[in-house]
C-alpha cells in the first residue's frame, strides 16, 4: 500500500512552483517530482492543476517557458522564473512565513 | 501588463488553436511518459506503471480539458461553437426562422420607427445645438395649443439685466421675410433676434461672426444679417467671400456678417429658420417699431439656466422680477397674464413638440405592446419547436451536458433570432422613419421633419433586440432544459398526450397574444373613430370647392394705400372669372395654424386677475362669411363699403358672445384693438380655425380695409363651381396680369391644406391601426400554430376516439373548443387590460369615450372570428384523421 499523500494546500501551489523554479529551470514533470520529493511525499501534484497553474503564472508574467531537451533526450517545455516572479516569490514567502508563525503561536498557546 | 499578456496569450490560443493544442498535448504526454519511466525504473512492469500513473495523475484528456477550460478564451470559444450550432439549427428550419425573424422585425421596427421620430424631435429639439438640457422656453399664462410670445423687448431687457438664475435669456420673433434684389425674390423664414441669440445657444457661425452686443440695441450700424447654410448654398452658391457683402431683405440692404452651421435651423422646434437679423431692425423688416414698446409682447424667449439652478428656482425668480416690472408699468401689463412658467424644450409649447410630446410616447407605448406580443408569438413558436428537439436535448443531457449549457445554447439561438430580427427592423425603419413626411400636407409653415436612423436609434435597436431575445427565449430555454432524461429517451413510442403540463405555458402565451392584440385593436379603433369624428365634425365653414392662393405685399414694395388698392383689384378681377362663385381674402386660412391673435379690451367685461385677453383675431375681406359659408346669425357681414373712411366695425363669433357678453345683445358693443375702437355689427356661427379637436374659442373678425397691413400674408379664398384645382392656373394668370413679379405661394384647395389641422390625429390613427392590424395577424398566426401543433400531438387520441365511434362533428368541436376557450380567456384578459390602458389615451380622444362599448365589442367580435377561423383549419384536418393510420403510426 502507498502512503497517504494529500493535495497541495489551497493557494500555495503557485508559490511552491515558483520556489521549485527558483533553483533551476524545470519541465512540468520535474516540478511535480521536486515538490513531492522535497515535501517527502506529503504533497502530490495533479497534472491538471499543475498545468493550469503554469498557464496562470505564465500569463501573469511570473514565469517564462521554452522548449528544450530533457536529461533523457526528450523534447520538453522548460519553465523559468522571471525577475517579476522572483520578487513575487520573496514577498509571498515572507507573508507565508509570517502567517505560519502566527498560526503556530495560536496552536501552541 | 499581465492583463495584456493574458489577453495576448488568450488570443493566441483562440486563433492558433491547433498549435497551442499540440504543444499542450506534447507537454502532457511527456509528463505522463516521464512518470511512467520513473515507475519502471523502480521495478514495475510497463503495463503496471502506465496504470499506476493514470490512477495517480488522471487521464491526459481530462487534464487537457481542465487546462484548456481555465483561460478566458474558452468561454469565447464555446460561445462561438454555440453560435455556429445555433446558426445551423436556424438554417435547418428556414420556415420557422423566417416567421420568427419577420415577427420580431415587425415588432422591433414599430418601436424603432416611433423612436426615430422621438429622437429627431423630442430628443433633438434644436438641431445643431448639442446640449439643450439647460435650455428652457418661457411661457406666460395657461398652457394652450397656441401660446403667445411672453415678453416685450423692454421687459426682456430688464429681466436679462436682473436675473441671477439664467446665464442668458435670448429673444426672437420669427416669420417670413423675402430675399429681394435677386432675379426671383423668395420667401424665407427668418427671425429678428436679440444680439446674444447665438451666444446663448452656443452656436458659432462657420463663416464670419454672430451679432455684437451693440447691434441689438442701436439702430445705427445694425443692418447686419447671419444667413443659414442652405441660403448660402442655394442663393449665393456657397460664396466663400460672402461675409461683408450686402444682400436685400424686404427691399432693405443688410451686410452679411456670418453664415450659420449646416445643421442649425433656429430654435423653434419643427420650424426651419434661415435668416437672422437683430431685433432693432424691426422697422426695416416688418414696418413696426416693436422694440420701443413695453406693452407689445412679441418676443419668444429661451433661457439658459446657470449651472446648478433648477427650473423651479428660475421660474420663481422670473415671476418675482416680472411682478416688479408689472407694478412699475401697470399700463403696459394690465391685460396680460403675468404668471410665467418654464418648459424644457422636449415639451416646449412653442412649435411642433407641444403636440408631439403627447402623441409620440403614447405611440411608443403601443409599439411596446406590439413587441411584447411578437415576443409571446416567437416564444410559443420556440416552445413548440423545442418539443420536437426533446430527444436531442435529452441525449445531450445524458452525455453530461449541464443544464446551464443547454440554457446557454437556447439563449444564444434566441439572441441570434433577436439580432436577425433587429437587423431586418433597421432595414424596415430606414423606410418607415421617413413616412412621417407623408402626413404633412402642403403648408404655409416652414415645417421640418427630418426623422432618420441615428446612433441613438441604432443603439436602442440593438438593446431592444437583445432584451426581446431574453424575454422570448428564457421560458422555452428553462422549460427545455429541465427534461426528465430517462423518460424522454424511453417515451418515444408511448407519448399519447404528452403536453398537458407543457401546454399550460403554451396556452398562457396564446392568451397573452390575444389579449395584447385586443388592447392594440381597441386603441386603433378608438383613434380611428376619434379621427372620423373629427373629420365629420362640422368645422363651421364649408371646405369643399375652395381654392386658396397667398401672396405677401410689403416685400414687393406695396404700402398701406397701394396694397389695399391692389387687393381690391385682385378681388374684382377674380370674381369676374367664369366658374367663380364668390371670392374673398383673409390674413389666415382655417386649420393650418395660421390665425393670429391680439390683446383686446372688451366693453363691459372685467378680466379676472392674470386672465389673458389675447384673443384670436382674423382680418378678412368683404364676403368672407358668404364665401366660407359660415352663417352670420345676427347683424351683417363685411362689405366693400367698410373702408378706412367709414365707421370701424367688427364681427364676433358666438363663442365670443357667450364668453364675454353672456345673455346680452352683442350688436353695437365695442372692442378695442391696438388703440382702435371697433363696433360689433354682426355675430357669426362658431368655426374652428386651429384644430378640429380643440374646443371652439372666441374669435373677432376685422375688415381688411380698416385693419389693413401689407406685412401680413394675404390669402385669397375662392369658391368655385367645379373642381377648385382646375382654377389654379387661371387664378395665377389673373393675379400676374396685375403684377407679373409678385410671388404666389401655397396655391391649394382648402380641403388639402386643412389636413394640417388633423395631422396629429392622422399620425396616431394610422400608426395605431397598423399596429392593431399587425397584432391581429400575429395573434391569428399564434393561435393557429399552437392549436395545429397540439392537434397533431393528439392525433392518436383522436384516432382512438374515432375508433370508439366519435363522429367527425365531435372531433371538430373538440379542437375548435380548445381554441375557443383560449380565445375567450384572451378576450377577457384583454378587455381588462384594454380598460386600464385606454384611460391613458383619454386626453387624445375626440368625440369618443375611452371605454367606448361599440369599439370594445366590435374589436372583441372581430378577434373572436379571426381566432376561430385560425382554429378551423386544424379542426378540419383533425376530422380527416384515419384512425387506422393514427393508431398504427406510433
Amino acid at each position: 500500500m502507498k502512503e497517504k499523500t494529500g493535495e497541495v494546500v489551497q493557494g500555495t501551489l503557485d508559490m511552491l512552483i515558483m520556489k521549485t523554479l527558483a533553483l533551476e529551470p524545470m519541465h512540468g514533470y520535474g516540478i511535480a517530482q521536486r515538490i513531492e520529493q522535497i515535501s517527502k511525499g506529503v504533497f502530490r501534484v495533479n497534472a491538471g492543476s499543475l498545468f493550469v497553474a503554469l498557464q496562470r503564472l505564465e500569463r501573469g508574467g511570473l514565469i517564462r517557458s521554452e522548449w528544450n531537451v530533457s536529461e533523457n533526450n526528450r523534447r520538453a517545455k522548460y519553465y523559468l522564473l522571471s525577475e517579476r516572479g522572483r520578487k513575487r516569490l520573496s514577498t509571498e514567502a515572507r507573508e507565508w512565513g509570517r502567517q505560519v508563525a502566527a498560526i503556530a503561536r495560536i496552536l501552541e498557546a | 501588463m499581465s492583463l495584456i499578456r493574458s489577453l495576448a496569450a488568450g488570443l493566441r490560443s483562440l486563433f492558433r488553436k491547433e498549435q497551442v493544442d499540440r504543444e499542450l498535448d506534447e507537454e502532457l504526454t511527456g509528463f505522463l511518459e516521464m512518470a511512467t519511466e520513473e515507475k519502471i525504473k523502480s521495478g514495475m512492469s510497463r503495463e503496471d506503471a502506465r496504470r499506476e500513473v493514470r490512477l495517480e495523475m488522471g487521464s491526459p484528456e481530462v487534464a487537457k480539458e481542465i487546462v484548456g477550460a481555465a483561460g478566458w478564451e474558452s468561454l469565447v470559444e464555446t460561445s462561438w461553437q454555440d453560435l455556429r450550432f445555433a446558426a445551423r439549427m436556424l438554417r435547418k428550419n428556414p420556415s420557422f426562422t423566417t416567421v420568427a425573424v419577420l415577427t420580431l422585425a415587425l415588432g422591433i421596427a414599430a418601436n424603432t420607427t416611433v423612436l426615430s421620430w422621438i429622437s429627431a424631435t423630442l430628443l433633438n429639439p434644436i438641431p445643431g445645438v448639442a446640449h439643450t438640457s439647460d435650455l428652457v422656453t418661457v411661457m406666460r399664462g395657461d398652457r394652450t395649443d397656441h401660446p403667445t410670445p411672453p415678453f416685450s423687448y423692454p421687459d426682456l431687457r430688464d429681466l436679462s439685466e436682473r436675473t441671477q438664475t439664467f446665464s442668458g435669456l435670448l429673444g426672437y420673433h420669427d416669420d417670413y421675410m423675402s430675399l429681394t434684389g435677386v432675379a426671383k425674390p423668395e420667401r424665407i423664414y427668418g427671425a429678428l433676434t436679440t444680439a446674444n441669440y447665438f451666444d446663448v445657444l452656443g452656436v458659432h457661425p462657420i463663416l464670419g461672426r454672430a451679432f455684437l452686443p451693440e447691434e441689438g440695441t442701436l439702430r445705427a450700424g445694425a443692418a447686419v444679417i447671419v444667413i443659414g447654410y442652405a441660403v448660402w448654398q442655394n442663393h449665393f452658391a456657397g460664396d466663400p467671400q460672402i461675409v461683408g457683402k450686402t444682400i436685400q431683405i424686404n427691399r432693405h440692404p443688410y451686410t452679411v456678417v456670418g453664415v450659420a452651421p449646416r445643421d442649425f435651423t433656429g430654435c423653434a422646434p419643427g420650424l426651419r429658420t434661415e435668416l437672422w437679423i437683430p431685433v432693432s431692425m424691426d422697422r426695416d423688416v416688418w414696418g413696426f417699431n416693436r422694440p420701443d414698446y413695453r406693452g407689445i409682447f412679441w418676443l419668444n424667449v429661451l433661457g439658459k439656466l446657470r449651472p446648478g439652478v433648477t427650473k423651479n428656482q428660475a421660474q420663481a425668480e422670473l415671476n418675482l422680477l416680472m411682478r416688479g416690472i408689472a407694478e412699475r408699468f401697470p399700463e403696459d401689463h394690465r391685460d396680460s397674464p403675468n404668471e410665467i412658467s418654464l418648459d424644457p424644450l422636449w415639451r416646449s409649447p412653442f412649435g411642433i413638440n407641444g403636440y408631439l410630446y403627447k402623441i409620440l410616447p403614447m405611440l411608443l407605448g403601443l409599439a411596446g405592446v406590439l413587441l411584447l406580443l411578437a415576443c409571446a408569438n416567437v416564444a410559443s413558436l420556440l416552445l413548440v419547436r423545442s418539443v420536437g428537439r426533446r430527444r436531442e436535448i435529452a441525449i445531450r443531457l445524458g452525455m453530461g451536458a449541464s443544464r446551464k449549457q443547454i440554457i446557454r445554447q437556447f439563449l444564444i439561438e434566441s439572441l441570434l433570432l433577436g439580432l436577425l430580427g433587429g437587423t431586418a427592423a433597421i432595414a424596415i425603419t430606414v423606410w418607415t422613419s421617413r413616412s412621417i413626411v407623408a402626413f404633412f400636407p402642403p403648408s404655409s409653415l416652414p415645417l421640418t421633419h427630418d426623422a432618420h436612423i441615428d446612433q441613438r436609434v441604432l443603439f436602442v435597436t440593438i438593446a431592444v433586440s437583445i432584451l426581446a431575445a431574453i424575454i422570448f427565449g428564457i421560458f422555452p430555454a428553462l422549460r427545455s432544459s429541465s427534461l426528465p432524461v430517462q423518460s424522454v429517451l424511453k417515451e418515444e413510442a408511448t407519448s399519447v398526450s404528452l403536453t398537458l403540463h407543457k401546454s399550460r405555458l403554451l396556452s398562457g402565451l396564446v392568451v397573452a397574444q390575444i389579449s395584447l392584440s385586443l388592447v392594440l385593436l381597441v386603441c386603433a379603433g378608438l383613434f380611428t373613430r376619434s379621427l372620423q369624428k373629427a373629420q365629420q365634425s362640422d368645422p363651421g365653414f364649408e371646405a369643399s370647392h375652395l381654392l386658396l392662393t397667398s401672396y405677401e405685399l410689403s416685400p414687393a414694395g406695396y404700402t398701406r394705400a397701394t396694397g389695399a388698392a391692389f387687393d381690391r383689384q385682385v378681388l374684382d378681377r377674380l370674381s369676374a372669372l367664369p366658374g367663380v362663385e364668390s371670392v374673398t381674402l383673409a390674413d389666415f386660412s382655417p386649420l393650418s395654424f395660421s390665425i393670429h391673435s391680439d390683446y383686446l379690451q372688451i366693453e363691459g367685461y372685467v378680466p379676472q386677475p392674470y386672465e389673458s385677453m389675447e384673443i384670436s383675431r382674423a382680418i378678412v375681406g368683404p364676403n368672407y362669411f358668404r364665401t366660407l359659408r359660415t352663417s352670420v346669425i345676427s347683424g351683417r357681414e363685411f362689405t366693400a363699403a367698410d373702408t378706412a373712411e367709414s365707421q370701424l366695425v367688427a364681427v364676433v363669433n358666438q363663442a365670443f358672445v357667450d364668453r364675454y357678453w353672456p345673455g346680452a345683445n352683442a350688436l353695437g358693443k365695442q372692442v378695442t384693438d391696438g388703440g382702435d375702437r371697433f363696433t360689433v355689427v354682426g355675430v357669426a356661427r362658431n368655426a374652428k380655425y386651429r384644430l378640429l379637436t380643440s374646443p371652439t374659442e372666441p374669435v373677432i373678425y376685422l375688415p381688411n380695409y380698416q385693419a389693413y397691413s401689407p406685412t401680413h400674408d394675404t390669402t385669397i379664398h375662392l369658391r368655385t363651381t367645379g373642381d377648385p384645382r382646375t382654377m389654379a392656373s387661371s387664378v395665377e394668370e389673373t393675379i400676374h396680369q396685375l403684377n407679373p413679379e409678385l410671388p404666389l405661394f401655397n396655391v391649394n384647395p382648402l380641403s388639402v391644406t386643412m389636413q394640417l389641422g388633423t395631422l396629429f390625429g392622422r399620425v396616431a390613427a394610422t400608426f395605431a391601426a397598423s399596429f392593431g392590424f399587425l397584432a391581429m395577424v400575429l395573434a391569428a398566426v399564434g393561435v393557429y400554430g399552437v392549436v395545429a401543433y397540439t392537434t397533431r400531438q393528439r392525433a392518436r387520441e383522436v384516432g382512438i376516439r374515432m375508433a370508439l365511434g366519435a363522429e367527425k362533428g365531435d372531433i371538430y368541436r373538440l379542437v375548435l373548443g380548445q381554441g375557443f376557450r383560449l380565445t375567450l380567456a384572451g378576450l377577457v384578459v384583454g378587455t381588462a387590460l384594454g380598460l386600464a390602458f385606454t384611460r391613458l389615451l383619454k386626453a387624445q380622444l375626440f368625440g369618443v369615450s375611452e371605454t367606448d362599448a361599440i369599439t370594445f365589442a366590435s374589436v372583441g367580435l372581430l378577434l373572436a372570428v379571426v381566432a376561430l377561423l385560425a382554429c378551423h383549419i386544424p379542426a378540419r384536418r383533425a376530422t380527416r384523421v384515419d384512425p387506422m393510420v393514427a393508431l398504427r403510426y406510433e
